[in-house]
């Protein structure tokens, strides 16, 4: 008997459990996201990008935490951390879920309105993106390739990559100047640096690597090598357009 | 607008890697998994010599964050050096440990070691946990395609460094021991497209079926987890199988299990067999023949002949003509050894019956993990000497009598250690025309890892202990040079390599990437 009773918990567990479909539900996510920032931004960073918790949007932990893990989280707090349980009803905490995996979820899993096909005009046409922008071998090497963008890219991150992009540079496309001891000069993006050595890349396509103490100068651009204009080039539409077609581009998809 | 599509021009003028260059050895290059196509893991550089190995130095350390293990033969070109973790490939400065770029895939859900990548033209290939070949631009990681070569719901997994030649990456399959059927295949480098495949486990109509008793050869293993070798004169790859599936049991699958344990010479224009030696027939204790197959052209009995040198895990040192597949020597390299009394002249071992697993549990030697393993050797070709990381221990093997179960590993059985017996692991020096031991480097304990060797033209020999040293030791004695504590595991084979003008070695060691050179006074 007690058997019984243990298998109809379960199963009103796992009924209780919603389904990815549901997780990806807008209104979920953002009532979800009304309650974190109620309740969870002081600690996790209101981008949920951390703090005095843990990142929530890009942190590996969360990203490969189960549904029910996180929900667990939530519901009963992390043991042995500051994080407290909040004891929300069952529906409530997995709108907090859905939220959660909202912040991460590679653009091709999420829900993304506008017209693939215009997109892909858009990308190879009117907003010249081949020109520094690689899918598959095809375009320019200067920006980060894109082949991989819906898998590896939350739809924000797309967004703003193409509204905002020198607010957050990718790493490893930083422009930069040098000027040599012997009065060389090279300009390229910069794959990394530190106080003793510098790896560039530069227009040729050739890499430099380089020991700091060979450079008189090092000149650092603030701004992205990216057009900042593309808010005003493109219309609100054939931005949802091209960010719908970014959303689409993933390895193991059939090539389009 | 014009100046970027310039950029894009560019790119393409970029040095290529041509076959050429990987079939002429490594020397400040090292550009295929064991430097050069025939596994001898020798470099001509010489910078770093016997009299001077003492004075090596670490010169940098880079951190793999969430490191499986890093198994990994990095390749380095032009001062970029190439290595893997689990679906993950990084560029460095070869100088200075910087990162360039680094690859994540983005899908793989099977994680797995990984041994590395190949390079060719402008791009580097690896191998994803779940069995994709991947080719990434090599100046900027930029992903050019990921073909899928086997189906992981089948039990397949992927963990090789891929071998790149010609026009063509050849690439194998891990998963054996759930029962997989093992294959080699080569893919297009340029497209991924399959350009043929070879399965070491025939079907009922092909060559070899009768051997494999009542089992459904769908199912069988031999599977081809590590990297083969290659003679580009006579055009064949060598490529090793694993063990046959069940592993412990031989009940379901009566007779020899080809081409299990064995080496395979495969056309690498068809794809065809050209021949096969199988060391261990009818394998019961997971004896894989993943050592690796060393090719030397030298002289035997008097004659100068084209030679494939092979430790194998079943404890005997083989010699084989490499043009024709001929048996022409067998002897025991270690002493723990107690399931055949030799090898007969056919090449077949002489078994002792009364040694095979059964339920109760009987002692075998060498143990499961084999007398080597995928560690590898190296040869220098000044002493003629290979040098082999070589484990003295025996296991007790034990049937289960239960039915094996596919894709869940199921192996038939089990081992455990002998009690009162540790194992202890020797660096051993193999004179191959005698198969008899020049010198032996004995290790301190306890008795695991999987580090394999170098040698160099400045007469050193690097290897690994397992008690996570990196050693230079003296090739032709066997005399210590050298150490470095790394404070890990050894899991891999060091390489070396030339960059501004100056010799490194580096070697993989669990979670780190650690890169030595000489000590430069201070100017």
């Amino acid at each position: 008997m007690k058997r019984y009773f243990a298998i109809c918990a379960l199963s009103a567990f796992a009924q209780a459990i919603p389904s990815d479909k549901q997780l990806l539900d807008p209104a979920w996510i953002n009532e979800g996201r009304h309650q974190y920032r109620l309740a969870c931004g002081g600690c996790h960073g209101n981008g949920g990008e951390g703090g005095r918790g843990p990142n929530l949007a890009d942190g590996a932990t969360v990203k490969r935490a189960k549904n029910e893990r996180l929900f667990g989280a939530i519901k009963n707090g992390v043991p042995g951390t500051d994080m407290p349980g909040f004891n929300w009803d069952d529906e409530k905490t997995w709108r907090m879920v859905a939220f959660l995996r909202s912040l991460s979820a590679p653009a091709m899993q999420a829900i993304v309105p506008g017209d693939v096909e215009n997109g892909r005009a858009i990308f190879h046409g009117k907003g010249q993106c081949t020109g520094c922008h690689m899918i598959r071998g095809g375009g320019g090497f200067i920006g980060p390739d894109l082949t991989d963008a819906g898998a590896t890219r939350t739809v924000k991150q797309l967004r703003e990559g193409i509204v905002a992009p020198s607010d957050r540079i990718a790493e490893g496309f930083q422009t930069v100047k040098t000027v040599a001891v012997d009065g060389t000069k090279l300009n390229g993006v910069v794959k990394n640096r530190n106080n003793y050595s510098l790896q560039v890349l530069d227009e040729g396509g050739k890499l430099h690597l380089i020991d700091a103490a060979s450079l008189r100068e090092i000149n650092l651009e603030v701004k992205s090598l990216m057009p900042g204009d593309y808010k005003t080039k493109l219309s609100a539409k054939e931005i949802d357009d091209l960010v719908a077609f970014l959303a689409k581009q993933s390895v193991r998809a059939e090539a389009k | 607008m014009k100046q970027l599509l310039f950029l894009t021009a560019a790119i393409a003028l970029n040095a290529q890697v041509k076959h050429e260059d990987i079939a002429a050895g490594p020397g400040k290059n090292w550009l295929t998994y064991h430097g050069d196509f025939g596994a001898m893991r020798h470099s001509p550089l010489k910078q770093i010599t016997r009299a001077n190995a003492g004075n090596l130095v670490a010169k940098w350390t880079y951190h793999v964050d969430n490191a499986l293990k890093l198994e990994a033969t990095p390749i380095v070109y032009e001062g970029v050096m190439y290595l893997t973790n689990s679906n993950e490939v990084v560029a460095l400065d070869a100088r200075t440990g910087r990162r360039i770029w680094r690859y994540l895939d983005a899908h793989s859900q099977i994680r797995r070691v990984n041994r590395g990548v190949a390079i060719l033209g402008d791009r580097v290939f690896f191998v994803t946990g779940d069995a994709h070949l991947v080719a990434l631009h090599r100046s900027t990681g930029a992903l050019l395609w990921s073909k899928r070569y086997a189906d992981p719901s089948k039990g397949y997994v992927a963990t090789l460094a891929p071998l790149a030649l010609k026009d063509r990456v050849v690439v194998g399959v891990g998963g054996g021991d759930s029962g997989v059927r093992g294959f080699v295949a080569a893919m297009s480098a340029s497209t991924g497209e399959e350009l043929w495949r070879f399965y070491t486990v025939p079907l009922p109509s092909e060559f070899g079926a009768d051997t494999w008793g009542k089992l459904n050869t769908d199912w069988g293993g031999a599977a081809t987890w590590m990297h083969g070798t290659y003679d580009p004169e006579l055009n064949l790859l060598y490529w090793p199988t694993g063990n046959p599936w069940p592993d412990l049991t031989k009940e379901e699958r009566q007779g020899d299990n080809l081409f299990s344990c064995s080496v395979l010479a495969i056309d690498v224009a068809t794809g065809k067999r050209k021949w096969h030696f199988q060391f261990t027939p009818g394998d019961t204790r997971d004896w894989d023949a993943q050592s690796i197959p060393v090719l030397i052209n030298g002289d035997y009995k008097g004659k100068p002949r084209k030679l494939l040198l092979h430790p194998n895990r079943n404890g005997f040192f083989y010699v084989l003509d490499r043009v024709t597949g001929e048996f022409l020597s067998g002897t025991p390299f270690v002493d723990r050894l107690n399931w055949a009394t030799g090898i007969g002249k056919d090449g077949r071992p002489l078994e002792i019956p009364k040694i095979q697993p059964n339920a109760v549990g009987i002692k075998n030697c060498p143990s499961l993990r084999g007398a080597s393993n995928w560690m590898s050797p190296s040869f220098h070709p000044k002493t003629q000497l290979l040098y082999v990381p070589t484990l003295e221990q025996c296991d007790i093997y034990s049937t289960s009598g239960l039915p094996a179960a596919k894709l869940v590993g199921s192996m038939g059985g089990g081992v455990d250690p002998v009690p009162g017996e540790p194992g202890q692991f020797f660096l051993r020096a193999i004179d191959y025309k005698t198969g008899k031991k020049a010198w032996e480097y004995p290790m301190p304990g306890p008795g695991k890892m999987w580090g394999g060797t170098l040698t160099t033209a400045g007469d050193v020999l690097f290897a690994a202990d397992d008690d996570g040293n990196l050693l230079a030791l003296d090739p032709f004695n066997g005399k210590h040079l050298w150490h470095y504590s790394t404070g890990q595991n050894l899991t891999a084979s060091p390489m070396t390599f030339e960059a501004g003008g100056k010799q490194f070695v580096t070697i993989l060691a669990g979670t780190e990437v650690y890169t030595f050179g000489l000590f430069e006074p201070a100017k």
